[in-house]
């Protein structure tokens, strides 16, 4: 397929979601409210926290607050673009998936851009957050911050999209994953809250190298804030590294992904 | 039950999940009293089993045991139930009965293996007994306000994400997250008053003796009053509500 067509289709996929929350404003001005408040809890439980105990591993809450806000926006950009291929399962346990199979249409293009209801809003949130956080941290904004900051939320956000993909990716072969999707969510939003330095070595090395969570925000941020002690052998600038690993992360689940596919025409035909 | 029962893998998630946030509590509060003045008024071994603690009761706390209401009037089945002998509301507590008590069981494998990662501080038998009474107030405020939001669909269809926000709200204004006591000072003075307290901050503070024997009776009172206010919005909006439905019937 040409990528004019794809364009095109994409285009459609947005000006369809947008009327979707146009029709259901008030139920789009509730989960707004909702992302605010979680958002909003989680960053006012960290600034109650560190009114009481200033630091934490030496990082106090004009830090903590950035490094949330980084993290937020990665998440906030795989979310808007690449939440619907959360649903890859449903599509193959509904058997919807076999009609994505046989449409002229790369099948994982045509999963991204399922119209939901979906809307930048949290993006939106995300990056007022950031450059709250960014004024209120005092992080230089020289040259390499505003060059690597987009790169770097892109970067995040694939790292992202690889755990997302991964994950829908195994269902093919076992029907729930919804369980392992959960328990994946949850350590990346309760273990990317903190600098990765205050964890014992093994779950350092394992959000660095396993599950490289630690490149969506932590490297990054110690980057910017200039932190030294980073509590696993690598040099400061390794936290300019995230686009690469984010880049690399994809590629291999977009591999197990492929890989995937074949398997399930193997059986389903 | 049996519907519980088979959904095997909430069970392991639920255990799962709640083993990994203690060890998250651990790490946190330890790095925590490391590099700052630790507090008098709460060790690090008793913050660590107040928050543990915390996520025990979070199991049963969490649960909405009316849910069903809400799913009634969404369908709109509930108008069927109001024609059989029984007593609705009393039909949808003993329905979210089972859930309860399924997640009151996992508090067992969950507390073994907590045990595993943390030590935590028991209590006197004396004051885990009132610990139990005051949980078991503070499940009911829960369970009242649960109940209130459900009721609230006989106006409104979508509530869950107003659920949501009320479940977040309660978790960081209830001390369930952070303990009320290492709020600002102004601000503790009027969180302990508001009925997420009630639900979580109560029966921790005495759990961990934050609250002594002397005022276990004030902190018990501030809970029961709680009760008794959203017990009676409850009736009125349930009233209310049903009324509705006959009109909306006949």
């Amino acid at each position: 397929m040409t990528p004019r067509v794809m364009a095109q289709v994409y285009r459609e996929y947005w000006r369809v979601n947008v009327l979707t929350t146009l029709e259901y404003r008030e139920n789009f001005l509730l989960w707004f409210a909702f992302t605010i408040v979680y958002h909003g809890t989680a960053i006012a439980a960290l600034a109650v926290v560190l009114a009481r105990f200033p630091s934490m591993n030496g990082w106090d809450f004009r830090e903590m607050a950035f490094l949330y806000a980084l993290w937020m926006m990665s998440h906030a950009l795989h979310n808007t673009l690449f939440s619907a291929v959360g649903d890859i399962p449903e599509h193959v346990r509904e058997g919807e998936f076999d009609r994505f199979l046989v449409r002229p249409l790369d099948p994982l293009f045509q999963a991204i851009t399922t119209p939901g209801q979906i809307f930048p809003d949290e993006l939106i949130l995300a990056i007022a957050t950031f450059v709250a956080a960014t004024i209120y941290s005092h992080v230089t904004v020289d040259l390499t911050f505003v060059l690597f900051v987009p790169l770097i939320v892109a970067g995040g956000a694939l790292i992202d999209l690889g755990f997302n993909l991964a994950i829908s990716t195994a269902a093919f072969w076992v029907i729930r994953v919804d369980t392992l999707r959960w328990i994946v969510l949850q350590l990346e939003q309760e273990f990317t809250r903190y600098p990765v330095s205050i964890y014992t070595r093994g779950v350092r090395l394992l959000l660095t190298f396993v599950f490289p969570f630690a490149f969506m925000n932590y490297f990054p941020a110690a980057y910017f804030l200039h932190k030294t002690n980073l509590g696993i052998d690598l040099p400061p600038a390794a936290g300019l590294l995230t686009p690469l690993i984010g880049v690399v992360f994809a590629a291999m689940a977009y591999v197990f992904w492929r890989y995937g596919l074949n398997h399930y025409q193997g059986v389903g035909h | 039950m049996a519907r519980e029962a088979t959904y095997r893998f909430e069970v392991f998630t639920a255990i799962g999940s709640l083993v990994v946030r203690v060890f998250l509590l651990r790490t946190v509060w330890t790095a925590l009293y490391a590099h700052n003045g630790a507090p008098a008024d709460l060790p690090l071994h008793a913050v660590i089993t107040y928050s543990t603690v915390a996520l025990l009761m979070g199991l049963v706390l969490d649960i909405d045991q009316t849910r069903l209401l809400h799913d009634k009037l969404h369908d709109g089945s509930i108008a069927t139930d109001f024609m059989k002998p029984i007593s609705v509301p009393l039909y949808f507590f003993s329905d979210g009965t089972g859930e309860v008590l399924f997640h009151a069981v996992l508090i067992v494998p969950s507390l073994l293996l907590a045990l595993l990662l943390v030590h935590l501080d028991v209590p006197d038998p004396l004051t885990v007994a009132v610990f139990f009474v005051s949980f078991l107030l503070g499940y009911s405020v829960g369970f009242c306000l649960n109940f209130i939001l459900n009721c609230t669909a006989f106006w409104t269809l979508e509530i869950s994400a107003v659920q949501l926000i009320v479940t977040w709200v309660t978790d960081l204004l209830g001390g369930q997250l952070v303990p009320l006591v290492f709020f600002p000072v102004a601000l503790q003075s009027v969180l302990m008053f508001l009925p997420f307290a009630a639900m979580f901050s109560t029966p921790l503070l005495i759990f961990v003796g934050r609250i002594p024997p002397a005022q276990w009776a004030a902190a018990l009172a501030v809970q029961a009053l709680w009760l008794v206010i959203l017990a009676g919005v409850s009736v009125v909006m349930w009233r209310a509500g049903s009324k509705r439905v006959i009109v909306q019937g006949g």
